[in-house]
């Protein structure tokens, strides 16, 4: 009784601060949300359903690449490599569908060794990193080299387009929904369950403080390679969308998509030192950056300013989570 | 029940040789101290048993079998359970998931059961809950705990692995009193159900009150062991000084009168974050201790002094001279020195070299640009001479010296320039009898060349010994001023344990 009555009087005394400790994605929810309302006021057609399945359709992938780098985030890593990882894979699955036929089964076929493919990647990062204790951030970036020498070796030239049947199905409307909603749901459902598994957990206490872990008797070296293969497959599943919305094959597509994801991950409130974060605002972190390049379109900003005004913005958006999140704790 | 026979143990760390012959013989059903001074190996040979050292040679029997242990979770499926000295928490978990992080329920095959959780935590801290003080339960993130809170969740994780050979390196040294005899309970409950229990600490007192036998290890070697009826205190010190010059018996009467010198620190009506209206003079050339129960505003006073916390209200007068305090820079610059027993927050710049640990504050308070490397260690060599301390060169990382040792640096840095006021708090946690010695020996020497200096200590001994006038803190204030005669354990005691 006397545990009880103490935890709630904390949470009444600092009410804001305890919300932020359990969702620490709040502050980027904000944002998220002046962000839509800036976007419906500059275009209100940009509420619209058919408009607001674009940008999922369009995100989606950035999503997904977000919640990859976030398992490793976790664990107080990071990889480099996810964007390689979504070329290599994209590449793999449009070579493999046109050598197959593109009809419906081999197109699953197709999918299921890229999603292996980027289990192998992972598994890959994993041991260089855990297994071989090299450096995080610049083993990944060999990996990612690496990765995307692999990717120019299946498919050298961009170009290939892959089978109607799968770019129809990712943008098809089924029951009256589309498809990437019903990919949205099934991606928040496994989150789900990997949110309750205790490896969340351990990938946690390890980016808390590794050498906790291990004295708690944590298979740490386990866990950290679990993380990455966690990533690597999420950035499979990534590379499956990137394929559906551009509908060819393109072995530098995911290049850019790295430091998105690793922006993604921090604007979600997660600590890039490990120990803290959530998915949730990792895929938040994600669909901000996307409304930002929406918003800059919407605006109307002359072409060549765009990147300008888009990195002043993730800046802003950075500035504000720091803000709010520093109001709580004072 | 399990026996646990370790012998002939040896462990080096590159060139150090931590543990050169360590022997253990831990029985069913007993309290074994392990005694030692800092750097001596019983950590060493604690993390041999715990799995997460290697040993180089030598071998464990348990219940007669000799076993291999390959890591923590080899040790844990043995049946042996620890708590460390540096604290092995999650910081941003909640104080259940750290005390299961080994072993986490699961139901389904997948979910992590957070019921099961929370009820076996509940239960683990039931123990503890009317010592463990406010905002202490199983969902509270760790980091939000106080150091003493985070002591008790180490000690929960190490009771929750319920395993039958149990050992806790110094769990007590950031524990109240009333915390430390709810723990020795649990200790006699467990002996009772026929535990092992090896226990390290640096207290005599809690030594003498729960332990069955004391194993000595001195210099990396098993020297005695004894049954703790059969041996007394000095007994037990001389066999850690072994062939060493006889202790300094610490000064009994310190005979400074601060009345008769010029008052150098002045703070009034001091209020901040864990404490508040608290007024007092140091003279020059005085020690005047912070007494009272662990966590009672000492350390936040010395800290706000030092410009580390903010305070909200007061003054405080530097040799005359009034200062705002707002950072530890301007508390420098003004003659403030702060040595905190918490080294690895406050102290030492982990794995950098000695001369770069020993330096910041002579670059700080000369306002150097540039320097001569050949002077400046010069001028870092004498302290560290002063202080007697251990190392091989002024290069060697300071994680590569024992705890007692990385403190005379963390010291020494402030001696290079002289400061006129030297706070000092809880200076010696964690540190062996024999640097304690020199530490007191140099404190008093500092003060009688006109520093004023400020002590706390968690240890009654050392403030009653060393202190010329004692301030007993209770609930972040002053209660009651210690002098002269009146400085005995029994007053410090009443003052402390008194209502505030």
């Amino acid at each position: 009784m006397q545990q009880i009555a103490s935890s709630s009087s904390a949470a009444r005394e600092g009410g804001l601060k305890s919300v932020l400790q359990r969702f620490p994605f709040v502050p980027a929810l904000i944002i998220l949300v002046a962000l839509v309302a800036l976007n419906g006021f500059f275009e209100p057609r940009s509420l619209s359903f058919g408009s607001i399945t674009g940008l999922v359709s369009t995100y989606l992938a950035l999503m997904l690449l977000a919640v990859a780098q976030t398992y490793v985030v976790y664990a107080g890593d990071i990889d480099l490599s996810v964007g390689a990882i979504v070329s290599l894979v994209n590449v793999v699955i449009i070579v493999l569908m046109e050598k197959w036929g593109g009809g419906g089964l081999t197109v699953l076929a197709a999918c299921l060794v890229g999603v292996l493919t980027g289990i192998a990647c992972g598994v890959v990062n994993g041991i260089m990193i855990a297994g071989l204790r090299l450096q995080a951030i610049v083993a990944t970036f060999a990996t990612s080299i690496f990765f995307t020498g692999l990717a120019l070796y299946v498919l050298p030239v961009a170009g290939t387009p892959a089978p109607e049947a799968y770019w129809l199905t990712y943008g098809g409307t089924y029951f009256g929904i589309p498809f990437v909603f019903y990919v949205v749901a099934a991606v928040a459902l496994v989150l789900g369950i990997l949110a309750r598994m205790r490896l969340s957990t351990q990938l946690l206490a390890v980016g808390d403080d590794a050498m906790a872990a291990f004295q708690s008797g944590l298979p740490v070296t386990l866990i950290r390679i679990k993380g990455y293969v966690l990533c690597g497959l999420f950035s499979a599943l990534a590379a499956l969308c990137v394929t559906g919305d551009t509908a060819s094959g393109d072995p530098l597509v995911g290049g850019k998509m790295t430091l998105y994801s690793v922006a993604a991950v921090v604007l979600g409130g997660s600590a890039l030192s490990g120990g803290a974060g959530t998915v949730t605002g990792s895929v938040i972190g994600a669909l901000i950056i996307g409304l930002i390049n929406s918003l800059v379109f919407f605006v109307g900003t002359p072409s060549e300013w765009q990147n300008l005004v888009q990195g002043l913005a993730i800046l802003i958006a950075l500035m504000a989570g720091v803000l709010v999140s520093r109001g709580a704790r004072a | 029940m399990s026996e646990l026979l370790i012998r002939g143990a040896r462990k080096a760390y590159g060139a150090t040789l931590a543990l050169r012959r360590g022997d253990l013989h831990l029985l069913p059903g007993e309290v074994h101290v392990l005694i030692g001074s800092n750097g001596s190996g019983k950590s060493t040979l604690c993390k041999i048993v715990a799995g997460s050292v290697k040993p180089d040679a030598g071998e464990v029997l348990l219940d007669g079998k000799p076993v291999t242990i390959a890591g923590p979770q080899a040790a844990r499926a043995l049946g042996i359970g620890i708590f460390y000295q540096e604290l092995s928490l999650a910081a941003r978990r909640t104080v259940a998931e750290n005390i299961y992080l080994p072993a986490l329920p699961v139901k389904s095959g997948v979910f992590v059961d957070r019921a099961t959780l929370e009820e076996k935590a509940r239960r683990v801290i039931a123990d503890f809950a009317d010592v463990a003080g406010e905002g202490f339960s199983a969902d509270t993130p760790v980091e939000t705990l106080r150091a003493d809170q985070r002591q008790l969740v180490e000690i929960m994780k190490a009771l929750a692995t319920e395993a039958p050979v149990l050992i806790f390196d110094e769990p007590t040294s950031a524990l109240d009193r009333a915390q430390v005899d709810r723990f020795f309970e649990i200790l006699r409950r467990l002996k009772g159900e026929g535990r092992a229990i090896i226990f390290i600490s640096h207290r005599m007192d809690e030594i003498f009150a729960i332990g069955d036998r004391v194993t000595v290890i001195r210099d990396g070697e098993t020297v005695a062991t004894s049954r703790i009826a059969e041996t007394d205190q000095a007994t037990i010190i001389h066999q850690m000084v072994g062939e060493r010059e006889e202790l300094a018996t610490p000064s009994v009467a310190p005979a400074v009168h601060a009345t008769s010198r010029a008052t150098v620190l002045s703070v009034q009506d001091f209020s901040g974050p864990g404490f508040r209206n608290v007024g007092f003079e140091v003279a020059k050339g005085e020690i005047l201790g912070f007494g009272g129960l662990h966590g009672q505003g000492q350390s936040s006073v010395m800290r706000a002094i030092f410009g580390a916390l903010p305070h909200q209200a007061g003054s405080i007068t530097l040799n005359g001279k009034a200062h705002a305090m707002r950072s530890p820079r301007e508390a420098i610059a003004a003659g403030c020195a702060y040595v905190s027993g918490d080294r690895r927050r406050d102290g030492i710049l982990q794995g950098r070299p000695l001369l770069e640990n020993l330096t910041p504050i002579h670059f700080l308070r000369n306002r150097l640009m540039l320097a001569r490397p050949s002077r400046l260690r010069e001028r870092a060599l004498k302290p560290l001479q002063a202080l007697k301390t251990k190392f091989q060169a002024l290069e060697q990382p300071i994680n590569s010296l024992s705890g007692g040792n990385q403190q005379k640096i963390v010291i020494a840095r402030w001696l290079i320039d002289r400061p006129d006021v030297l706070l000092l708090d809880d200076p010696t946690k964690g540190i062996d009898l024999a640097a304690k010695t020199d530490l007191f020996a140099l404190i008093r020497e500092l003060a009688a060349e006109g520093m004023g200096i400020v002590l706390y200590s968690s240890e009654d001994a050392e403030l009653l010994n060393n202190a010329d006038r004692i301030l007993v803190f209770n609930s972040g204030s002053v209660t009651r001023e210690l002098t002269g005669a009146d400085r005995t354990r029994y007053n410090l005691y009443h003052a402390a344990y008194e209502a505030a």
